[in-house]
C-alpha cells in the first residue's frame, strides 16, 4: 500500500517536473506573463482615450459639412458616422474595427491607417537617429568619465550631462535653430521631406539633436554611476585587476558590459515618453511625423485620428516595457523571477 | 530603494584635512541648489509683496523693445512693451504652483496606491499595478491638450492633467521601495507582534521609503516644470495675457533671429530652476544613500 502510494507520488512528481521543464524557461514564462498583462493595459488605454475624447465637443459632422449645413443634414451625417450611438456601442464598434486592422477615417475622409502608414515611419526614423547617436556617444563619454572618477574629464562630463538633463527640449531646439540654422545656415530652419540619406541628415539632424541631448545626458549619468559603482565594489573587478588585466580592458570588458544591461532596460522604459517628446520637437521643426499629426488632430477635434495615434503611443510604451523586462531576463542571469514579485 | 551606503574608508587612512574638505563639498552640493531654489521662490512669491513691479499683463507700447537693464525695466520690455522681469515673476508663480501641486497630488495618491500594492501583494498588487500601467501608457500630452481643447485651458485643468502622469510614476517608485522592505526582519517582527497593517505602513514603511520618494519627487518637479512649459508653449496651457515661461518662449520665437534674448531669458529661468532641482535631488540622494 505504502509502496503504491510512493510510486504514485513519484509519478506525480515526475509529471510536475516534465511540465516544469516545458514551461520552465524563465524567459519564456516572463514573456508569456508580460504579454498577457499587456492585453488589459492596452484595452484600458483605448477605453481611457475614448472616455477622454468625449470631453471634446461632438462637432465632427458640423466640421465636415461646414457652418451653413442644416441641422437635419448634420443629424443625418451623425447617424451615418455612428456618432449618435451611446458611448458603449461606439467604443465596442471602434474596438472591433481596430482588431480587424481598421482605424476608421479622419475628418478629411482619409483613412487613419493611411495617415499612420505615412507618419509613423518618419517619427521612427527621427527617434532611431536620436537614440542611436545618443547611445553611442554616451557609451564613449561615460567610459571616459568612469576611468577616473572625480577627475577633470569626469567633472566636465558631469556638468554637461546635468545641463542636458535640465534643459527643456523646446528651448534647446531654439538655441540650435538660432546658432546652426539662422546664423551658420548649416541646416534648414524647417525640415523638409526626407528623400535619400543626404536629405535625411540635412532635415533630421537638428530635431534629433534636440531630442538626443536629454537622452544622451540621462544615459551618460546612468552608465557612469553604474560603472563607478561596479569598479568600487564588485569582486570580478578585483579579480580582473589582480590578474593583471589593463585598466581600460577592465572598464570596457567587465564593467561596461554589465552596465549595458541597465542601459537597455532604461531605454525600453523610456520609449513611451520619447514619442511624447517627439511631438513637440516635430511641431517646432515641422517634421511631418505622428506627433505633429497628433497636435493638428487635437486642434481639429479629429477624434479617430487622435485615437489611432494614442494607440500607437500606448503600443510603443507597453512593448518598450516588455522588451526591457525580457532584455533583463535574457541578458542578466542573476535576475531570478520569483512568483511573488511580478 | 534604501541601500546601505558604501562603507567609509578607515579613519586612519584618511587625513583630517581631506575629511573636512569632503564634508564641506557635501554641504556645498546640498546648500547651493537649495539656496537657489529658496531665492527663486522668494523672488516669485515674496518680492511682489514688498516692491511694486510693473504690470505683467499690460505694457506701454511707447516703451517696447527696451534693452535689458534700461531704467524701470530690469530685463527690458517685449514687443508689446510688457516688462519682462514682471512676466518672469508671474510665470514663475504659475510654474511653481502647478509643479508643486502636481507633485503633491502624485505623492499622496500615487504613494498610497504604490504602498498598498507593495505591502499587500497578491491580487491587490495585480489590480493596482495594471491601473498604474494603463495611466503610464496613456500619453500625458494628449490628455492635457484634449482637456484644454474640450474644457478650456486653465491652471486647474493643467494640474489634473499632469497629475494623471505623476500618479503612476510615484506609485511605481513607492511600490518598488515597499517591496524591498517586505522581507526585512523588523517588518516580520512588527507583523508577529500583532500590529495592524495600516499601523505598520504608517510607522515602519512610510518613514523608510520617504528618502526615495523625496529624491524622486525633486526630479519629478523638474520634469513637470519642463512639460508644463511645453504645453504652454503649444498654446494649450496658461492663456495670454497671463504670462508663463513656456508662452514667453513661443512669443519670443517670432523674433528670435533678431533678438534672441526674448527666447533666452525664459529658457535660462527654466534651466536654472530645473538644474537646482536636479542638483538638490542628487545631493539628498548622496546624503541618504538612496539608489
Amino acid at each position: 500500500m505504502a509502496l503504491v502510494q510512493q510510486i504514485q507520488l513519484q509519478r506525480e512528481a515526475g509529471a510536475r517536473d516534465r511540465a516544469r521543464r516545458l514551461t520552465g524557461s524563465p524567459t519564456l514564462r516572463v514573456a508569456g506573463r508580460r504579454l498577457l498583462a499587456a492585453i488589459p493595459v492596452l484595452i484600458g488605454v483605448t477605453f481611457l482615450t475614448f472616455s477622454v475624447m468625449s470631453l471634446l465637443p461632438n462637432d465632427s459632422a458640423q466640421a465636415i459639412l461646414g457652418l451653413n449645413a442644416s441641422p437635419s443634414a448634420v443629424a443625418a451625417l451623425n447617424h451615418t458616422l455612428g456618432l449618435d450611438q451611446p458611448f458603449w456601442q461606439r467604443y465596442w464598434h471602434w474596438l472591433v474595427n481596430v482588431l480587424h486592422g481598421n482605424f476608421g477615417t479622419t475628418l478629411q475622409g482619409a483613412s487613419v491607417n493611411h495617415e499612420l502608414a505615412i507618419h509613423v515611419p518618419i517619427t521612427m526614423e527621427l527617434l532611431l537617429y536620436a537614440l542611436v547617436v545618443s547611445v553611442a556617444l554616451s557609451v564613449i563619454v561615460a567610459a571616459l568619465a568612469a576611468r577616473r572618477p572625480n577627475g577633470i574629464a569626469d567633472r566636465i562630463i558631469a556638468a554637461i550631462s546635468m545641463l542636458g538633463l535640465s534643459t527643456a527640449p523646446y528651448a534647446f531646439a531654439f538655441l540650435l535653430i538660432i546658432v546652426l540654422a539662422v546664423k551658420l545656415t548649416w541646416f534648414p530652419v524647417l525640415s523638409g521631406a526626407v528623400a535619400g540619406p543626404g536629405s535625411f541628415f540635412k532635415n533630421l539632424t537638428l530635431p534629433a539633436c534636440a531630442i538626443g541631448f536629454g537622452l544622451f545626458s540621462v544615459y551618460t549619468r546612468l552608465l557612469r554611476a553604474d560603472m563607478v559603482d561596479q569598479m568600487q565594489r564588485e569582486d570580478y573587478i578585483v579579480t580582473a585587476k589582480a590578474k593583471g588585466v589593463p585598466p581600460w580592458r577592465v572598464l570596457l570588458r567587465h564593467a561596461l558590459r554589465n552596465s549595458l544591461f541597465t542601459l537597455i532596460t532604461v531605454i525600453g522604459l523610456n520609449l513611451g515618453g520619447l514619442v511624447g517628446a517627439a511631438a513637440i520637437i516635430e511641431n517646432i521643426f515641422s517634421v511631418q511625423g505622428i506627433g505633429n499629426d497628433l497636435i493638428t488632430g487635437i486642434s481639429n477635434h479629429d477624434v479617430p485620428l487622435i485615437e489611432g495615434i494614442t494607440l500607437v503611443f500606448a503600443l510603443v510604451t507597453v512593448f518598450g516595457n516588455l522588451l526591457a523586462d525580457l532584455a533583463y531576463a535574457v541578458l542578466d542571469p542573476r535576475i531570478r523571477y520569483g512568483s511573488s514579485n511580478s | 530603494m534604501l541601500a546601505t551606503p558604501a562603507a567609509p574608508p578607515l579613519p586612519s587612512l584618511v587625513s583630517a584635512r581631506s575629511l573636512r574638505s569632503q564634508r564641506i563639498g557635501r554641504a556645498v552640493r546640498l546648500w547651493v541648489p537649495a539656496g537657489i531654489l529658496i531665492a527663486l521662490l522668494g523672488i516669485c512669491f515674496v518680492l511682489p509683496l514688498i516692491i511694486t513691479l510693473p504690470s505683467s499683463t499690460a505694457g506701454d507700447i511707447l516703451y517696447n523693445n527696451e534693452a535689458p537693464f534700461s531704467p524701470g525695466h530690469l530685463l527690458g520690455t517685449n514687443v508689446q512693451g510688457v516688462d519682462i522681469f514682471s512676466q518672469l515673476v508671474s510665470g514663475g508663480q504659475v510654474t511653481f504652483e502647478i509643479s508643486l501641486s502636481v507633485t503633491a497630488i502624485g505623492i499622496v495618491i500615487g504613494g498610497l496606491l504604490g504602498v498598498t500594492a507593495g505591502y499587500f501583494g497578491g491580487w491587490v498588487d495585480a489590480v493596482i499595478s495594471r491601473v498604474l500601467d494603463i495611466l503610464l501608457a496613456f500619453p500625458a500630452l494628449v490628455l492635457a491638450l484634449v482637456i484644454a481643447e474640450g474644457l478650456g485651458p486653465s491652471e486647474l485643468h493643467l494640474i489634473w492633467a499632469l497629475a494623471v502622469f505623476a500618479i503612476p510614476a510615484q506609485g511605481r517608485v513607492a511600490r518598488g521601495a515597499t517591496l524591498t522592505l517586505r522581507g526585512l526582519s523588523y517588518m516580520t517582527a512588527a507583523r508577529l507582534s500583532g500590529t495592524r497593517p495600516w499601523r505598520i505602513i504608517a510607522r515602519h514603511v512610510l518613514p523608510n521609503i520617504m528618502p526615495g520618494i523625496v529624491t524622486f519627487s525633486l526630479l519629478g518637479i523638474g520634469i513637470v516644470v519642463i512639460i508644463e512649459g511645453a504645453i504652454d508653449f503649444l498654446g494649450y496651457g496658461i492663456q495670454l495675457p497671463q504670462a508663463s515661461w513656456g508662452s514667453m518662449i513661443t512669443q519670443g520665437q517670432n523674433i528670435e533671429s533678431v533678438q534672441p534674448e526674448y527666447v533666452l531669458i525664459p529658457s535660462i529661468a527654466l534651466l536654472i530652476t530645473v538644474v537646482a532641482l536636479n542638483m538638490l535631488g542628487d545631493a539628498l540622494r548622496e546624503r541618504w544613500g538612496v539608489q
